[in-house]
């Protein structure tokens, strides 16, 4: 029986391989790992190392070619069939919260309607109270009617950040977070992720190529040709 | 579905030579040419010309048939290059029918030619025969200075003409009243303005 | 919160020339499409109503005879054929045939009009079946006969204008010298009947000491078989039939070769617009392929990406096609004129009658044709995977 503080992921011998002409890549070699609730955990390596690819399967942006995957003990990949486009968005959307190198975020929209954007698609209970909340939590509540443009990078990371968990999600999954951000506000978002895992317990994963960014997760695991390597 | 007459319909009011290129030269046998204008009380003058001749004619003669804008048709008669004369008719309501007196002046607005183009009755063919018609010719506006045509009395060569089909007394002092109303509209329109230009 | 309606219209507004010139080609085309089915329907209603204020359909008379005064007038009044009476009841008698009135045309000639003389044209009716075959007989002055063989006239406008009579006068008969009183004058219609002396048949007759008569008009039954009916008219001895239908089909046989031609260009114009839709759609999903990533990954189901983009497309048609309509209706006196002066033949009253029913017809058809060339775009963005959206770069 399973309880709250027991949720956890657990990836058993993921690998993925592309097919490139008549070569093939073994991005992915095989690589095991459990991660639970309200741990921190970094990934680093260099382009090449599968760091990308294996936060992709752990974050079901993609299939694996073989290796099973389960979240909160139930079976996401590792049945045999992949899984479509309607079912991967389905775990997504209850698991996850994705920030991602370029904020992505809509030009067109106020950093309120930015953060309440995912609540178009899908909304979990109390989520419209979340939207108040996150603002005032990222500090970005006095620019809460700017337009992406009339903001910094920095601050457009935190409302990435706020965004990306208005639906309250288990699993914050960050991909090169401060890849596009000066050093001040590079560490600065480090702090931000640091805190909302302390505070809130929220679970980080992490890929980036920042050594000290990589320090302030609890867990750091470095990614070589496919296969990961825990110090 | 016919038609009373092929005629033009703004001939119905003012008048228009049945055929101008055959009329023309009949009226005026000294002419070699004619030009068409067309003019109307509307823009000769308004509403005071209207008045005025009005009141020369004695009556409001101008009816429901005539408002102030009908054109009529005045016929400039040339020999070569110079101007020798007008033509101009005008519709009088006769007995039968409509009558058209058309007359042909000399520039001094002396009747030349008098011609009924139209007039419908089963006698009505006497006032066309010459006999009658010729004794129009030399008649000025001046002659019903001294005759009212609307009560048939007065003096003068007019109060001599006599009525060659009795039994259409009404069409015959209309056809006066006409020969007045063509003369006034002439005085009105041609020849009071040549008097008044240097 | 946001809606996804207010996700894809301010998406139109970030490339705000862009989507303006989608929608002025839409509009243009939609416009186009209105006034061609306004001027469909207007220019059929005026037709028939042009038609319809003729009175009666069809017209018999004996072979030979000039049907028009005009023709007769030029044929000096000479030409006249004549019928018997009795065919009005052999007539009558066949079925589809609503209504029938005898007419009888005479001419007379009159030695005093003109230098030598005219020809004076009258019209004799039967003041019984007449008026009902002619509903439209409006009198400006005084009324129709007192009896079946009064000795009286009613003329036409401009028939009265020219010889100056008004309600009481007397008119002469030419040639046999009857006077005839005027009872009534009509109004100005546009039509031959201005210029016409109408008299009753019998009184005509009488004077032309004649029982015959030289035309019967005839109105059908409403769903009665036109073509049928004329075919047996036709067997009828010595008679030609002349059919306003056949003047109706004429001038709409016409009217459809031009309308077909308009309408083909319509549909390309239509086509022209919507492959400007698809375009654009298409390259705003292109340009947006990280960001509809993104939204997937914030739990956007291809369903959702399919419908964002396929409101977008609704709204630059609906816009588009409300902005032509609008167009349509405020220049429709402009369009009516350029109709008059291209068309050969163009009945009175107004050409383009755009109503509501129109209105929504042409915005449904533009709203359809809209969404189904935005399926592309909008199937293309669903089915983009965030993967390799995101990782694209």
């Amino acid at each position: 029986m399973m309880t709250e503080n027991d949720w956890s992921l657990k990836a058993r011998d993921l690998t993925r391989v592309y097919h490139r002409g008549s070569e093939e890549i073994r991005a992915l070699d095989g690589v095991s790992l459990s991660i639970r609730r309200g741990e921190f955990v970094s990934f680093m390596g260099s382009s090449g190392s599968g760091k990308t690819t294996l936060i992709n399967l752990l974050g079901c942006l993609d299939n694996p070619t073989s290796g099973a995957l389960e979240l909160a003990g139930k079976s996401i990949f590792g049945a045999g069939k992949p899984l479509g486009e309607r079912e991967l968005t389905r775990v997504r959307r209850e698991v996850f919260g994705y920030i991602f190198q370029n904020f992505y975020l809509i030009p067109t929209l106020t950093v309120q309607e930015n953060v309440a954007l995912p609540l178009a698609f899908y909304r979990k209970p109390g989520a419209e109270e979340e939207v108040e909340r996150l603002l005032k939590l990222l500090g970005m509540e006095q620019r809460r009617d700017h337009l992406p443009g009339q903001i910094s990078g920095g601050e457009m990371q935190r409302v990435a950040i706020a965004r990306a968990l208005v639906n309250r999600p288990e699993i914050l999954l960050a991909d090169e977070p401060t890849g596009n951000l000066d050093t001040r506000r590079a560490t600065e978002i480090g702090e931000v992720l640091q805190e909302l895992n302390r505070s809130s317990g929220l679970t980080i994963v992490m890929v980036t190529h920042n050594p000290g960014l990589a320090r302030l997760a609890g867990r750091q695991i470095e990614m070589r040709d496919g296969l990961a390597y825990e110090s | 579905m016919c038609a009373a007459a092929a005629q033009p319909v703004l001939a119905a009011v003012g008048c228009d030579l049945n055929d101008a290129d055959r009329d023309v030269p009949r009226l005026f046998p000294d002419s070699t040419g004619y030009k068409t204008v067309y003019l109307s009380i509307a823009n000769r003058g308004g509403a005071p010309l209207l008045r005025k001749i009005e009141n020369r004619l004695g009556v409001t003669y101008l009816s429901l048939y005539a408002p102030i804008d009908v054109p009529y048709t005045l016929y400039e008669v040339y020999r070569d290059k110079r101007k020798i004369g007008y033509i101009h008719g005008v519709n009088q309501k006769g007995q039968f029918g409509g009558i058209q007196v058309f007359m042909a002046q000399d520039l001094t607005g002396r009747i030349k030619t008098f011609y009924l183009q139209k007039i419908t009755g089963s006698s009505a063919s006497k006032f066309r025969e010459a006999g009658f018609t010729r004794k129009f010719e030399g008649v000025t506006l001046r002659d019903f200075d001294s005759y009212d045509p609307v009560r048939g009395k007065g003096s003068g060569r007019l109060a001599q003409i006599a009525n060659p089909a009795p039994e259409l007394e009404t069409d015959f002092y209309g056809i006066l009243r006409g020969l007045k109303k063509n003369l006034v509209l002439m005085e009105e329109f041609v020849f009071a303005p040549e008097r008044g230009k240097p | 919160m946001i809606t996804p309606f207010q996700i894809a219209y301010k998406n139109l507004l970030r490339k705000k020339v862009r989507s303006l010139l989608t929608l002025v080609g839409i509009m243009l085309s939609t416009w186009v499409l209105v006034s061609l089915f306004g001027f469909n329907r207007g220019y059929e209603a005026a037709l028939n109503r042009d038609i319809d204020n003729m009175g009666y359909q069809l017209m018999v008379m004996a072979k030979g005879c000039p049907y028009e005064a005009a023709t007769m007038m030029l044929q000096g009044g000479k030409g006249l054929r004549y019928m018997e009476p009795s065919m009005v009841n052999d007539i009558l008698k066949e079925p589809g045939v609503a209504k029938v009135t005898p007419i009888l045309m005479q001419a007379f000639f009159d030695p005093n009009k003109g230098e030598s003389g005219g020809i004076a044209g009258f019209y004799g009716v039967d003041p019984a079946s007449y008026p009902a075959l002619k509903p439209f007989l409006r009198f400006r002055k005084g009324g129709w006969f007192h009896d079946s063989a009064a000795a009286e006239v009613v003329m036409g406008y401009e028939a009265a204008e020219l010889e100056q009579r008004e309600v009481g006068d007397l008119t002469m008969v030419p040639e046999k010298n009857v006077p005839l009183k005027v009872v009534g004058i009509l109004e100005r219609t546009g039509s031959q009947d201005d210029g016409t002396i109408f008299v009753p048949l019998k009184t005509l007759q009488r004077i032309s000491q004649t029982d015959q008569i030289t035309t019967i008009g005839i109105k059908v039954k409403k769903d009665a078989d036109m073509e049928k009916l004329e075919n047996r008219l036709y067997q009828l001895k010595d008679v030609q039939v002349v059919s306003f239908s056949q003047v109706k089909q004429t001038v709409m046989k016409l009217i459809s070769t031009a309308r077909v031609m308009v309408f083909s260009i319509a549909i390309v114009a239509l086509l022209i617009a919507m492959v400007g839709v698809v375009n654009t759609v298409l390259m705003s999903v292109l340009e947006r392929r990280q960001e509809i990533g993104i939204l997937k990954t914030m739990g956007a189901m291809p369903g959702d990406i399919f419908r964002l983009v396929w409101t977008e497309t609704l709204i630059l048609c609906t816009l588009g096609g409300v902005a032509g309509i609008g167009f349509a209706l405020l220049f429709a006196r402009v369009t009516d004129m350029l109709a008059r002066r291209v068309l050969p033949y163009a009945p009175s009253g107004g050409l383009v009658a755009i109503d509501l029913r129109i209105s929504l017809l042409a915005l449904s058809i533009i709203v359809a044709v809209g969404l189904l060339s935005g399926l592309y775009p909008a199937w293309k963005a669903g089915s983009i995977r965030p993967l390799e959206s995101i990782r694209g770069e």
